[in-house]
């Protein structure tokens, strides 16, 4: 038994010494060559994150030196308290994603300053609005992104309307009423499929338009005004009714899934207000459909005429409490992935990202949708994205949404919500 | 007696170091931040009973309080009638009384989350279809509508836990001996009259127990809310537990959310204690 004992303390002990020879050894000829960092990404685009560990290990097949480690939480509400719960517990990520002015207040003991990074200086105008306060640009988007009305391209012809020239309301409307019309010939069930189940479809996208006209589509500067003035607002409750009264019902029934995959993929409505982020789902029920038959158009907006919201819906921001040379290592990564040859060719061909940078030239984007976000956006003809000042804080889910639900079913005129809108406004940014 | 104290404190240390750890501690932590502008990160000032006032007014938590104890009043008279009734069906005599218990108590083995989208299914699709069948306008736009909802999530939470409570009124069936209903048998007494002067009070136990878990459960219920109707629409059928991980979560604010966790949880222990207390007072012994 002793000897049992004896033998294999001392295995143990050799064990040691010889990993504690290995690790001396390592130690020894890294500091001779180049200095190894290793560096850890966490972001909230769960559908991008296998694209993003190839990518990661392609950099380090260049970089031999970095090494990256990527990981992922997906959606607004669970990626950010997984987030404070990894820096509260000492394990802040180097990298990290940012969705807006609430949150580049809520972590700004972190943010690194990145207005001299290759990649700040070609980003196209405005989409650093959201993530630059006080002269310091501390996020670099992660995309742009845009929506509109998404049209079957065969209903429209069959119809015979041009989708492109609907311009403006009246022709909107017009075109609505005579597709309405001829509804059986047509084969579909409805013009639009409105859902009304899904709160952001009319409160973050389409109220884009109309309150943040105020702001010119600024979220900086929508986040920091104290007050609201909802001018719009007659025109935003005709776009309401419009796609209410003409869409598949019963509208507070439906939600995300039952008006992309249940009634637009599969033919039965004419044309849904959406982005270009639907195309994937599209592809998967038809490919041959997403390929061929469908575009985008901007929404009719008055003084905005054929301009497309794009924005960006994702920041990246660097850890300002890492060691420097762990903050270069990212920022180098960073300006690698959208201003280097090879990095550009990843982000359009792997991620399928239409480029918030300056400098791709005449990519072509590898899918309709993203292709009219592209062009929309290279020609400067768009809205900014004001929402994310309100998504983040509480008005929007909790008197913003309601209210337009309340509407919606009936149970509610339009100018008390409006006015409980305002009122919500108002409420919240003064107690800030 | 000294050795046996130091054993039993060795005993109990690790469990008690454990409990204080994830318990007491985040707790204490918990009240603590309630007082302050915490957002799960830290915290710059104190607020003093701020957070304690907006409580009270606009902030959803009044009207989630309100919709929460409609709820819990509804499913804990429904569940102990269907409950008892269930248990007093498969304790009588006849062929499949044990295959029925399983079927009951089935629908307690499956997740909330599923539970729910299962049964979303069945209201938005299955109850839709059979509307239009028979005619029945009021079948169709469950879920999309207060009132509905309300009833939806009844349904979903009697459906499930029924079975559950029935196993212990099962349990408390089989201890009343069998002398005593003999004997009020023997005595005339018709099944009704055993029921209301035997059954029924030798049955309290159970009763408290079970008062206790649907009330404690009927406050705490989320995941059958999240999936069913996620609080919507208009927040009106949005249950305490969801008001206040939505106010920590999607509005980060989570010392709002520590105040109106605190809040819940008295109000919760007040009542639970209270009805355990007068529940058993009219337990019986025999």
């Amino acid at each position: 038994m002793t000897k049992g004992w004896k033998k294999l303390g001392v295995t143990v002990l050799a064990g040691a010494m010889a990993l504690t020879l290995v690790g001396c050894g390592n130690s020894n000829s890294s500091s001779a060559s180049n200095k190894k960092v290793k560096i850890t990404i966490f972001q909230g685009k769960v559908e991008s994150n296998k694209q993003f560990k190839q990518i990661a290990a392609r950099y380090h097949k260049l970089h031999p030196n970095v090494s990256i480690s990527v990981s992922s939480v997906g959606g607004g509400t669970d990626y950010s308290p997984v987030l404070k719960t990894r820096i509260s517990s000492g394990n802040a990520p180097t990298i990290f994603s940012l969705a807006g002015p609430a949150d580049v207040k809520q972590f700004a003991s972190q943010e690194a300053d990145l207005s001299n990074t290759k990649a700040a200086k070609a980003a196209q105008s405005g989409t650093l609005n959201a993530v630059t306060t006080n002269g310091k640009t501390v996020g670099l988007p992660f995309n742009v992104e845009g929506y509109g009305f998404v049209y079957n391209k065969t209903i429209f012809k069959k119809a015979g309307i041009d989708p492109t020239s609907l311009t403006t309301m009246a022709k909107l409307t017009a075109a609505v009423k005579k597709i309405d019309s001829e509804k059986s010939e047509l084969g579909i069930k409805g013009v639009f499929a409105l859902p009304g189940k899904e709160t952001w479809i009319l409160s973050d996208h389409l109220a884009n338009l109309y309150v943040g006209q105020q702001f010119n589509g600024n979220a900086q500067k929508m986040y920091k005004s104290k007050s609201m003035s909802f001018t719009a607002n007659k025109e935003m409750k005709s776009m309401i009714d419009l796609q209410k009264q003409y869409s598949v019902g019963p509208v507070m029934q439906l939600d995300y899934s039952a008006q992309v995959n249940q009634n637009f993929s599969q033919g039965k409505v004419a044309m849904i207000q959406q982005g270009d982020w639907i195309y994937s789902t599209v592809e998967q029920i038809d490919k041959k459909f997403a390929k061929n038959d469908i575009g985008m158009i901007p929404i009719p907006v008055k003084g905005y005429e054929n301009k497309l919201p794009v924005g960006t819906s994702l920041y990246w921001g660097v850890n300002k409490n890492k060691s420097t040379a762990e903050q270069t290592a990212a920022k180098n990564f960073l300006d690698w992935l959208y201003t280097s040859k090879e990095g550009k060719k990843l982000v359009v061909n792997k991620l399928h990202f239409v480029p918030a940078y300056k400098g791709y030239g005449n990519v072509k984007m590898p899918d309709a949708l993203s292709q009219v976000v592209f062009k929309y956006s290279k020609a400067n003809k768009t809205i900014g994205w004001a929402f994310p000042a309100y998504t983040g804080t509480s008005w929007d889910p909790n008197t913003f949404q309601p209210n337009l639900q309340k509407y919606l079913s009936g149970k509610q005129s339009w100018d008390t919500t409006v006015k409980n809108s305002i009122k919500g406004w108002n409420e919240q940014q003064s107690s800030n | 007696m000294k050795n046996r104290s130091l054993s039993f404190w060795l005993f109990l240390t690790p469990t008690l170091v454990a409990l204080a750890l994830v318990v007491f501690i985040p707790a204490i932590m918990g009240v603590f931040y309630s007082f302050t502008n915490w957002d799960g990160l830290g915290y710059t000032e104190m607020l003093g009973f701020k957070n304690y006032i907006t409580l009270f007014h606009n902030s959803g938590f009044l009207a989630a309080l309100w919709f929460t104890v409609r709820f819990v009043i509804v499913t804990v008279i429904l569940l102990n009638v269907i409950g008892l009734a269930l248990a007093l069906l498969v304790t009588q005599k006849f062929k499949g009384s044990n295959l029925l218990r399983t079927i009951f108590f089935m629908p307690n083995l499956i997740g909330g989350l599923i539970l729910g989208f299962i049964w979303q299914f069945i209201f938005t699709q299955a109850f839709t279809a059979i509307g239009k069948a028979l005619h029945i306008a009021g079948l169709s736009g469950w879920l999309t509508d207060a009132k509905t909802g309300f009833w939806g999530l009844v349904i979903v939470t009697v459906w499930q836990m029924s079975g559950y409570i029935m196993i212990i009124y099962i349990a408390y069936l089989q201890n009343i001996p069998s002398e005593v209903i003999e004997a009020a048998e023997m005595d005339g007494a018709s099944p009704w009259q055993r029921f209301v002067h035997i059954t029924f009070p030798m049955i309290a136990p159970a009763f408290t127990i079970c008062m206790f878990l649907t009330l404690s459960n009927g406050f705490k219920i989320y995941d059958q809310n999240l999936s069913l109707t996620n609080g919507g629409p208009y927040k009106s059928t949005e249950m305490l537990a969801m008001n206040i991980v939505n106010t920590a979560y999607s509005e980060n604010n989570f010392a709002l959310a520590e105040a109106k966790a605190l809040i819940f949880f008295l109000i919760v222990a007040a009542i639970s204690m209270l009805q355990v207390y007068y529940n058993r007072k009219r337990e019986v012994d025999l």
